[in-house]
């Protein structure tokens, strides 16, 4: 596979591209639905292709295609340096990519458990489980649906600076959605699970203790009262922290939306949040669901600082952006597959941990909510952000009370961030699919934190 | 792009469903489907990008003792046909019985569909695209020059769709679209607008890109200097953008067979009851004339058809895919759908077509025109986190004016709407007749009485 990649890169350059990229994929996926005990399908399969980029007179050309062998792999370089011309006619503002050193890896991964060694019965077993214990938990609970997914399979990477590297892939995930009815009353809660480790995960989040989980937060919406609109203070757990963090600051902080005007444009070094803020971007992190070693144009990953004591000090970076704003890349450029071109993604997004007790955050708090799990969040790049939220209580006079529920809260991510005035010294990471046109596995999360004011919506 | 090869893909499904079945499935399925597409990307006011793109493949369904394997592949050769086959078949013996199985779809006559396929799109050149892109970008840069075009883009796209099974259905169709689209925000200062964005798409070549790009940048600079406004109960118009995303979640899933089965949908046991204000009736609609979702037939085979839903405010029938109909002794509908990646890599879920509101007489001025104080909205945030049984929604409305005795005066930032979409809809007070198709959607302007907004 090296040799050929090598040779359609050489190729590219001859047609006079500045720049060419080969990326190669042969995957192999199962994925498993039930829905109210019954298995929907059992399903599996297999996807090779590859995605070739030209960079041609300052302007992109991409191609992909299934099933590569060398003449359609020449005959791809041919077409992408072609529309890299046609596009180039149009260019005011040349493409450049930053340097980065070309590297020479094979990345192995060393699951405990391959996925690939699990029997598909297994597979089918654990999540049946799952559902006999939601189902088990309450009789007011009316579905449950669980999806499984895994992913193994080869990354290969070559480009015409010298890169050649070749990557295990593994993913694991499982998601969970249980709804429940008692008269007119709806209520529903999802949970997901994720890791690049490998089968393992499952050994640590048994079915039992993740359907309990999900099936305790269903049933406890039922009895949940709307919540009043209004300012209050509230109390974020680390699942909430976390879609924050990722949906209202993170992808501000992607380059190419920055670049493209979001609110951190030409805030870099600045302080834009309470010092108590520090948030990093990490692809380091082990067995993550959001981590690998090189991203899809080659650069290694790392533990990036966006924020740190409060100050802007850095930005997510593919090569393009990091030359355009003079800054090194940051191995942020994921693709979701060799059908798309890699783009600005995140990685494990979270905010640092502090000193505070779980008690001290709450213990001020006269009025307020505690808000302690998502159902969905979105940020506009002027910083207006909305995050729903699936489990959430009130807190009055300092204790944790009655369960809320549909709340959710929007504001400013700015003015929220300045609101930050406690952060707890807990820290999780909670495992999820980013959709920026593709699909990106993630991990976001932090501490639990207390915001002076929110606006919080919801109810009826 | 590639010529559609309907031909060689029939083949190769019929070799998949044979081999399923002689290895010992009761049925067997086969679905096929080549797409490609060619597309001009725009990025932060020039155009970067022109990217081509060709995919296909096959997957297999195929049943054993009422128990469902499914299996895929992107690479199309005798041998990895059979070989999906097989372990179709296998992941089909290491699963569990579904007991509401009952078959796959039988042969039935498929109607005439119409505007789905110009062969203008599948001759276009990229060329031609660069240049659409360009007058698309050039109608933005001449509108305004605070505005900036974040993001956009012209591209084509061309698929073929195959369907085999072992109770003969043989189904094949080919399709085009166009689409272009551009998001903008605009900038003056520190004062920095929400992104805008607006899209034209068709099946046959007949877009206005520098309407497009005229519209977008428009909507850009009338949403400078937002300001806030106090909480309140207001008559809200929403554009189809918001109209598609409140619905999205909520009722789009309410009306479907499998939710309402499951107890997760609000409208179980509602056919025949008011569910809507009269002014609301709404079909879909998959053979829809130039419909984005219109084709002769779903994704497991079954014709598509025009299927009443709310008429007049009253709930007349759920959408079925097979499973879904089979479980109850309905007919499909015909509205299983694969979606995801690739289609070929998906099994069957059910989904709307074309979801049809008809349009009332007014113009959308007089929409406006008749609200003393209200507010306009062209798009909600945050929609996917509606209550997905109950319709309880909780967004941020963005972009969005005011309207003031009846004209649309300033921007407005920072408002959340709130509500149950079943209220929305039972206090709809005027549809539009600027009907227009976005995603699924095809619906016009609407005008919503008492829609509860949480303001500072």
């Amino acid at each position: 596979m090296r040799d050929i990649l090598t040779k359609s890169v050489d190729y590219g350059r001859g047609l006079g591209a500045e720049y060419v990229e080969v990326r190669a994929q042969n995957l192999f996926k199962t994925l498993l639905t039930t829905k109210d005990g019954t298995v929907e399908g059992a399903k599996e399969g297999t996807e090779s292709g590859a995605g070739v980029r030209a960079l041609v007179n300052g302007a992109w050309g991409f191609v992909s295609l299934g099933n590569p062998d060398s003449k359609l792999l020449t005959e791809a370089v041919d077409e992408a340096v072609r529309l890299a011309k046609a596009a180039s006619l149009r260019v005011k503002s040349a493409v450049k990519l930053a340097e980065v050193k070309a590297v020479e890896d094979r990345v192995t991964a060393n699951p405990r458990k391959s996925p690939q060694d699990v029997s598909i019965e297994e597979k089918i077993g654990v999540a049946l489980a799952m559902d006999r214990t939601v189902f088990g938990y309450d009789k007011r609970i009316k579905s449950c649906t669980i999806s499984y997914l895994d992913v193994t399979g080869k990354d290969y990477f070559v480009n015409s600076d010298g890169a050649c590297i070749e990557q295990d892939k593994l993913y694991v995930w499982s998601r969970i959605l249980a709804s429940a009815r008692e008269n007119s009353v709806y209520a529903s809660a999802r949970e997901e699970m994720g890791s690049t480790s490998g089968y393992e995960v499952f050994d640590a989040e048994t079915p039992e203790k993740v359907g309990t989980m999900v099936a305790k937060r269903v049933v406890e919406q039922l009895k949940g009262k709307t919540p009043k609109g209004g300012s209050f203070p509230a109390v974020l757990g680390p699942n909430v922290v976390g879609v924050f963090m990722h949906e209202a600051m993170g992808h501000l902080a992607e380059a190419d939306l920055t670049l493209s005007g979001s609110i951190l444009y030409d805030k870099l070094g600045e302080q834009i949040a309470s010092e108590l803020v520090t948030v990093y971007d990490d692809g380091t992190v082990e067995g993550s669901f959001g981590s690998f070693k090189y991203d899809d144009e080659g650069v290694r990953t790392q533990k990036t600082p966006i924020i740190e004591g409060g100050t802007l000090t850095g930005l997510m970076h593919n090569r393009e952006t990091a030359q355009k704003l003079n800054m090194k890349p940051t191995g942020n450029a994921r693709a979701e597959d060799f059908r798309v071109e890699p783009i600005i993604r995140m990685r494990n997004t979270y905010l640092a941990a502090g000193d505070s007790s779980f008690e001290e955050l709450v213990e001020d708090v006269d009025f307020g909510y505690y808000l302690k799990s998502f159902r969905g969040g979105q940020a506009n790049l002027d910083g207006t952000f909305q995050v729903g939220i699936q489990e959430a209580y009130e807190i009055v006079k300092g204790k944790v009370g009655a369960s809320v529920r549909n709340a959710s809260i929007s504001g400013n991510t700015l003015e929220t961030l300045r609101r930050v005035d406690a952060v707890g010294r807990d820290f999780e990471l909670w495992p999820g699919r980013c959709g920026k046109g593709q699909i990106a596995f993630i991990c976001d999360g932090g501490p639990h934190i207390r915001v002076g004011e929110v606006t919080v919506g919801g109810g009826a | 792009m590639a010529e559609p090869k309907l031909a060689e893909l029939i083949d190769l499904g019929e070799r998949a469903v044979k081999v399923a079945v002689a290895r010992g499935a009761d049925e067997a399925e086969a679905f096929l489907s080549l797409n490609s597409g060619t597309s001009i990307d725009v990025e932060r006011g020039q155009i970067v990008r022109s990217v081509k793109s060709v995919d296909e493949g096959l997957g297999v369904r195929a049943v054993y003792r009422k128990a469902v394997g499914f299996s895929y592949t992107n690479t199309l050769t005798d041998k990895s046909v059979e070989e999906a086959a097989e372990r179709a078949f296998r992941a089909a013996r290491a699963s569990k019985p579904d007991e509401n199985w009952v078959r796959l779809p039988s042969p039935r006559s498929f109607g005439e569909t119409r505007g789905t396929y110009d062969k203008r799109i599948v001759d276009l050149s990229s060329d031609e695209l660069v240049e659409t892109a360009a007058c698309m970008l050039g109608a933005v840069e001449a509108y305004d020059k605070r505005v900036l075009a974040v993001d956009g883009g012209v591209g084509t796209s061309m698929f073929s769709t195959v369907v085999v099974n072992s109770l003969g259905v043989e189904a094949s169709d080919v399709g085009t679209a166009v689409a272009c689209s551009m998001e903008t925000i605009a900038r003056d200062g520190a004062d920095v607008t929400p992104a805008c964005y607006e899209v034209s798409a068709e099946r046959v070549y007949d877009i206005d890109a520098e309407g497009v790009g005229t519209e977008a940048a428009r909507q850009a600079v009338s949403s400078l200097k937002a300001e806030r406004i106090g909480s309140g109960v207001f008559p809200v118009v929403f554009a189809q953008a918001a109209f598609r995303s409140l619905l999205s979640y909520t009722l789009m899933n309410a009306v479907k067979a499998d939710y309402v089965q499951r107890e997760r949908s609000a409208l179980k046991d509602k056919i025949g009851e008011k569910v809507a204000s009269e002014l609301v009736t709404v079909y879909d609609d998959g053979l829809l004339e130039g419909g984005l979702l219109t084709r002769r037939f779903d994704d497991e085979g079954v014709p598509s058809q025009k299927t009443l839903v709310i008429d007049r405010g009253v709930l007349r029938s759920f959408l079925y895919d097979s499973h879904s109909a089979n479980k109850v002794g309905a007919e499909s509908t015909g509205n299983a759908s694969r979606t995801g990646v690739a289609a070929y890599a998906s099994t069957p879920a059910l989904e709307a077509s074309n979801f049809r509101f008809m349009e009332g007489d007014r113009a959308a001025e007089e929409l406006v025109g008749e609200v003393d104080e209200g507010l306009l909205v062209y798009g909600v945030q945050g929609a996917h986190s509606s209550n997905p049984e109950s319709g309880e929604f909780s967004v941020v409305a963005t972009p969005v004016w005011k309207i003031e005795g009846g004209e649309v005066a300033g921007a407005v930032r920072g408002v959340m709407l709130t509500g149950v979409v079943f209220d929305v809809l039972r206090n709809v007070s005027a549809f539009g007749n600027n009907v227009r198709q976005l995603g699924q959607l095809v619906a016009p302007w609407v005008r919503v009485e008492n829609v509860r907004a949480v303001g500072r």
